[in-house]
């Protein structure tokens, strides 16, 4: 409901000229140049460039439309759609942090590819987030013996931050969004043969990557330590999955409420706390919030320091995100609107267009946005058959399309979807050299495009 | 000027890695670190690296990655020690770009066990330990077992594949040894055992069986938590006895852990390997012979490959390289002992 309220907000009316999206390619840019070339610098100023881009965005706009509307379309994107997703993350960040695995299981291409199996299945059920932040920390652990070891995370990505995540409406936010404007619960199981044949290619080309690169590290004369006969595996701080349990139902509670009438005004609009002219922040949202502090809140008072020490929880990568996404939320609001007004004359009328629109702007734009951009542009089509939604019916075969474009492409870049960059700054916490902005969308362009023709090829045409 | 060089960057690499640990042991974190072997191979490495001008980005690398974990420190005054440390480090290995040393040899250690310099090779206190690789029907397993009884060292060959069933706690039937041709010599019967087991794939396990292999051996295959166990073995012995060592991928396992030894390849050609094969086996025919020998060259360098990197039998990886049809048995004996001793008989 929030998402649809940003972009039906006043602003998104009037032209948007395309100058104004130069801000959010700039810390595009910024992100994906500056740790190549000024690392160092680029780690200290991390907030300044996202405040300057973001001022860039803001000065003019406000010069344009007016500071009212400015600070409108600023304040709103920060209270709907910021605020929840800084505090999703945060809490999932806390809950995982919590919980470490002490064991022997080497890391080896089988278990690896049992780790993302297990990883991409769980998506489904406590979010990709939830999966990402709860598996990350064992893979890293159990391949701490290995020297190459970025492509594992950068299947992890793929895989459990993104494909993993198209089950359910509790998977990925734009299916929460679906589910909301009355796509069934489990309608999303339609998703799983796009899963699985997903799973099934990226699983077979990562054993034969990870093979190659587990051969070259024992004949570098790696080994992991197996002295000790047989595996013992140890999860401690396991009751903060209590805690898990309650993020995910803050989630989900998050996508219902809206819905009912006691949390609707009589226009229908949501109830909440006024903010700035035509800002409010619901009710819904603002019980999410609570309960993810709280489960945060609640995992910290009650487990041993020590676990979080082995688990080298410290607060950068989660600092990292909040600074870099705070200035790609406000930067990207200019192609939002632009997308919400053209959304429509775009003339997408096949599954295989849908797929592959909805999916190339949600690698770089936020994904839930732009599912629903793309299920209003269809809902509006006037289908006579189909999934009956609140914006409209919607054939399935489109639904099926925008669903999966929405989230297995957010796996396409570091931006694309917020836990793609919490794996990788963890990772980079932990010894492993990922790859640099534009060496991971290599990755993403040699292993998931072929395999999202494929998807189209079979489903989508 | 080399020398120096060499000197002066051992050291910078001795404090690479010391920060490394440093930083490691202040965080308390079982997530792993940058450099996660002992740390006379990683200086040897980083020392290594920063010779070579084309690799002194990725000792920048590893720095870059040790200050991510660095930074992390929660402690103030720890974190501002670390990172002074690490700055000044930084600073060297920036002023090394237009300075790294040249050289003919640039792993002087590695030379040493690559090529002929026996005399030099073996400190006092070093073992001799002679690896042979051997194709199958050449009789390099008898040359090896004559060698060792020679120069009255002991000869491995199944044993460490059984010593290594005693460590993992597994059932003798339930595993085979992939990295060897078993060779049996009581007294006048000299013969392979078990020589159709030799790299062969294991046999379909249950469900069941499968979960116990996993649990057993660390979700490794058998295969790996053997090879594992039998470096780590090898490494052992290395330090307390001489021997002699046949197949197993030891001269690279040796050489990674820079464990000084003499490799040598014995095979035959590829006729006269079938000669003697239906000699050892008479029940074999010349084609059955001539498959089972192809089937485990085959194997045998698949498997060698898997864990070495490199290409099985390339005169380029052993000290000496036998055609046992030109020498025979004793011939080939003769020939290793006169290298051993340096030409004298």
């Amino acid at each position: 409901m929030k998402e649809l309220t940003t972009l039906s907000s006043g602003a998104a009316a009037l032209p948007i000229p395309l100058w104004l999206c130069i801000p959010f390619a700039g810390l595009l840019l910024c992100i994906a140049v500056l740790p190549l070339v000024k690392a160092h610098w680029w780690e200290e100023h991390q907030p300044l460039v996202a405040g300057f881009w973001a001022l860039l965005f803001v000065l003019p706009f406000a010069w344009l439309y007016g500071a009212e509307r400015a600070a409108e379309t600023v304040l709103e994107c920060i209270i709907n759609d910021y605020l929840t997703f800084i505090v999703l993350l945060f809490g999932l960040f806390c809950v995982s942090g919590n919980i470490t695995m002490e064991g022997d299981l080497a890391g080896s291409p089988r278990v690896n590819v049992l780790l993302l199996t297990v990883g991409t299945l769980l998506s489904s059920w406590i979010g990709t987030t939830g999966a990402s932040m709860l598996m990350v920390r064992p893979v890293i652990k159990m391949n701490s013996w290995r020297r190459r070891r970025a492509h594992i995370m950068v299947f992890f990505i793929f895989l459990i931050s993104n494909i993993g995540g198209c089950l359910t409406p509790i998977g990925d936010p734009p299916l929460l969004m679906g589910f909301s404007r009355g796509v069934p619960f489990f309608w999303s199981l339609h998703l799983l043969p796009m899963m699985l044949v997903n799973m099934a290619v990226l699983l077979t080309v990562f054993y034969w990557i990870d093979r190659r690169a587990y051969c070259k590290d024992i004949a570098a004369g790696l080994k992991p330590n197996i002295s000790k006969a047989g595996t013992s595996i140890k999860i401690n701080g396991l009751h903060n999955l209590i805690f898990l349990v309650m993020i995910v139902a803050a989630v989900i509670l998050s996508g219902t409420l809206p819905t009912m009438s006691m949390f609707q005004t009589a226009e229908g609009t949501v109830k909440g706390i006024h903010i700035f002219g035509e800002v409010t922040l619901g009710y819904p949202a603002l019980i999410e919030i609570v309960m993810i502090l709280a489960a945060a809140g609640l995992s910290f008072k009650t487990t041993d320091p020590e676990i979080r020490r082995k688990n080298h929880f410290t607060w950068g990568a989660i600092q990292e995100v909040a600074v870099l996404f705070i200035g790609i939320f406000i930067t990207m609001q200019p192609a939002l609107m632009i997308l919400k007004t053209m959304g429509a004359s775009l003339g997408l009328s096949k599954p295989g267009e849908m797929f592959w629109v909805t999916g190339v702007l949600s690698s770089f734009l936020d994904n839930t946005p732009t599912y629903l951009v793309f299920l209003t542009t269809a809902g509006a089509m006037g289908f006579a058959e189909g999934m009956s939604t609140s914006l409209g019916m919607v054939p399935v075969a489109m639904l099926e399309a925008i669903s999966c474009g929405a989230v297995f492409m957010g796996a396409n870049t570091y931006i694309g979807n917020a836990p793609n960059f919490m794996v990788k700054a963890i990772s980079d916490e932990n010894g492993i050299k990922m790859p640099s902005f534009f060496g991971y969308i290599l990755w993403s362009v040699t292993c998931l495009i072929p395999v999202f023709l494929l998807d189209t090829l079979l489903f989508f045409l | 000027m080399a020398n120096i060089n060499e000197e002066m960057l051992r050291e910078l690499a001795e404090r690479i890695y010391d920060l490394d640990a440093e930083v490691y042991a202040q965080l308390g974190s079982s997530l792993g670190r940058v450099f996660n072997r002992d740390r006379e191979r990683c200086v040897e490495e980083l020392t290594h690296r920063m010779m070579m001008r084309d690799e002194g980005h990725v000792v920048r690398s590893s720095l870059a990655l040790i200050s991510n974990m660095a930074r992390t420190i929660s402690d103030k005054e720890e974190r501002k020690l670390v990172m002074t440390e690490y700055n000044r480090i930084l600073q060297e290995v920036l002023s090394l770009q237009t300075s790294f040393g040249g050289g003919d040899v640039l792993d002087k250690q590695l030379a040493q066990l690559n090529t002929l310099n026996l005399k030099n090779r073996f400190a006092e206190k070093d073992h001799l330990i002679i690896c042979i690789g051997r194709t199958y029907g050449c009789g390099g397993s008898e040359i090896g077992f004559t060698l060792a009884d020679s120069l009255k060292i002991n000869y491995y060959d199944a044993e460490i594949f059984s010593e290594v069933l005693k460590r993992l706690e597994a059932e003798k039937d339930s595993v085979e040894d992939k990295a060897g041709y078993h060779y049996r010599n009581d007294g006048e019967k000299k013969q392979y055992t078990f020589e159709e087991r030799a790299f062969t794939a294991g046999k379909k396990m249950t469900l069941a069986e499968r979960m116990r292999e996993f649990s057993r051996y660390h979700g490794l295959s058998k295969k790996d938590a053997v090879f594992f166990n039998q470096s780590d073995l090898l490494c052992e012995m290395a330090k307390k006895e001489d021997f002699i060592v046949m197949g197993r991928c030891a001269d690279v396992i040796l050489t990674n852990n820079r464990i000084p030894h003499i490799s040598i390849f014995i095979t035959a050609p590829f006729e006269r390997r079938i000669q003697r094969v239906m000699e050892v086996d008479e029940k074999l025919t010349y084609k059955q012979a001539r498959n089972k020998l192809k089937r485990l060259d085959r194997q045998h360098v698949g498997y060698y490959k898997f864990y070495t990197g490199r290409e099985w039998g390339n005169a380029v990886n052993y000290d000496l390289c036998i055609n046992s049809a030109s020498y025979g048995i004793e011939g080939s004996v003769d020939l290793i002992r006169r290298m051993i001793s340096g030409g004298e008989n």
